[in-house]
């Protein structure tokens, strides 16, 4: 057997577009998935039971099922309940409520990794719950999301290759048609492999850029820098 | 369309043996990545540096790439070769590499959390490598590890549904199957959804008891 190169170069506009199709939906859903995520976490640190109870449901119920079964549930049961659903809307529609339910469980943690009197501090000054929420909460928890979400990204674009089963034609499903007509598993699957394989490390890289320009790490730095010059 | 609870009733003893398949392969998947891990664990410490590029090459791959696409690459990989592996055999063999190179993560995270004069006392005692691994490191650090250890096997329960792709006759391939025969996707994936969910919801609970049992351990 021998690993023959043309079957990528003769198709790599198949590839192209099919990458392409997988950053979009990515794109979408993993900014749908952060609002949906942000809503349920917040659902779920309210004092409300009748909040935190369907919360708690949402994300264990996509936490404990496969991601594949997701998808089969919003493309084939869902329509049987009369509402008609392109194979781009389940796409997106299933890695949004995956997504979010995961972030939701990031989000979460890092607002409670920021300490209790940083809040308590902020209602004291007078501000309104929301206003803490915004101006002192967010911002410091940044450092402690990226981390977490950084991985979920990265599986959320991994998963995206299941949407090929129910025909979004994104990197997956067009290496199957390059599959189809070039009967060359091996050479269309390493490049797919390649292609996801520098996505999640650009991907990896962007993060942890990110992650050094958030406030509460460049404090971290200073504090620590600090402390090294003092213990000499 | 209404829900039918007897295309269920119908279904179930095959979908009770589907999900036997989809625990059988997860545990086999389980076991061998734990293999796959502590290898990777010893070549990453062998201070040989072509394999322990080569074992950080390997782990990025298997956790920077889709599973859907190494799974696709073992089945259609092997054939290709001329290695004609049944289906469960290869959907067991492309979950444990994946597994693997997690697994391994948690064993660097183990042995991170055993004092590191256990190890300078056993080399004192002019113990060999083996003994250390065998006796001393290792036996801590999987008990250290059960909870991670299975939350990822709950992990491997919910990604054996891709095998379905390859034709391993597990829970989602049954559900598949009897579909085809009935037209009833309604009761069929909501009750797949269903014993999926049991099963990871009651090994989540197990992994919590670990997490107490672990931690007690620990301090």
């Amino acid at each position: 057997m021998k690993f023959d190169l043309s079957v990528i170069t003769s198709n790599w506009q198949l590839f192209a577009r099919g990458f392409g199709v997988t950053l979009v939906y990515c794109g979408v859903s993993s900014i749908l998935g952060l609002c949906l995520g942000l809503v349920v976490a917040l659902a779920r640190l309210s004092r409300s039971v009748w909040l935190r109870g369907p919360a708690v449901g949402f994300v264990e119920l996509i936490r404990d099922t496969p991601f594949l079964v997701q998808v089969f549930v919003i493309f084939f049961v869902v329509p049987a309940s009369g509402l008609t659903i392109s194979a781009t809307t389940a796409g997106i529609a299933a890695l949004t409520l995956y997504g979010g339910a995961y972030f939701s469980e990031s989000i979460r943690g890092a607002i409670l990794s920021v300490p209790r009197g940083q809040t308590d501090a902020a209602h004291a000054a007078g501000m309104s719950h929301v206003l803490a929420m915004r101006r002192i909460v967010f911002p410091q928890m940044m450092a402690y999301l990226i981390p977490p979400l950084t991985n979920q990204l990265i599986g959320l674009v991994k998963d995206s290759s299941v949407l090929s089963i129910i025909t979004v034609p994104e990197l997956t499903m067009a290496t199957q048609r390059v599959l189809g007509t070039t009967f060359a598993p091996i050479e269309a699957f390493s490049m797919a492999a390649l292609l996801y394989w520098v996505l999640t490390a650009c991907l990896a890289a962007l993060m942890g850029r990110l992650e050094h320009h958030t406030p509460t790490h460049r404090a971290a730095r200073q504090t620590t820098a600090f402390l090294t010059v003092a213990d000499r | 369309m209404t829900f039918e609870p007897r295309y269920v009733v119908q279904a179930l003893p095959f979908l009770i043996r589907g999900a036997r398949l989809t625990l059988e392969v997860s545990l086999f998947a389980i076991a061998l990545g734990l293999v796959v891990g502590v290898l990777l664990t010893i070549i990453r410490q062998s201070r040989i540096k072509p394999l322990e590029a080569a074992a950080s090459i390997y782990i990025s791959l298997m956790r920077g790439t889709p599973l859907f696409i190494q799974i696709l690459i073992v089945y259609f990989g092997l054939s290709e070769i001329g290695v004609d592996l049944p289906r469960f055999l290869a959907g067991v063999i492309a979950l444990s590499l994946n597994s693997g190179a997690y697994i391994t993560e948690m064993i660097r995270g183990g042995l991170t959390a055993i004092p590191p004069g256990q190890r300078d006392a056993a080399k004192a005692l002019g113990m060999p490598n083996r003994y250390l691994w065998g006796h001393i490191l290792l036996p801590q650090v999987l008990f250290l590890i059960m909870p991670p250890l299975t939350i990822e096997f709950t992990g491997l329960l919910k990604a054996s549904a891709l095998l379905s792709v390859i034709g391993v006759v597990e829970l989602t391939r049954t559900s598949q199957e009897i579909i085809i025969g009935t037209f009833r996707p309604v009761e069929l994936w909501l009750t797949a959804a269903t014993f999926y969910f049991v099963m990871c919801f009651v090994l989540g609970a197990v992994a919590r008891r670990f997490e107490r049992v672990a931690a007690a351990y620990r301090a």
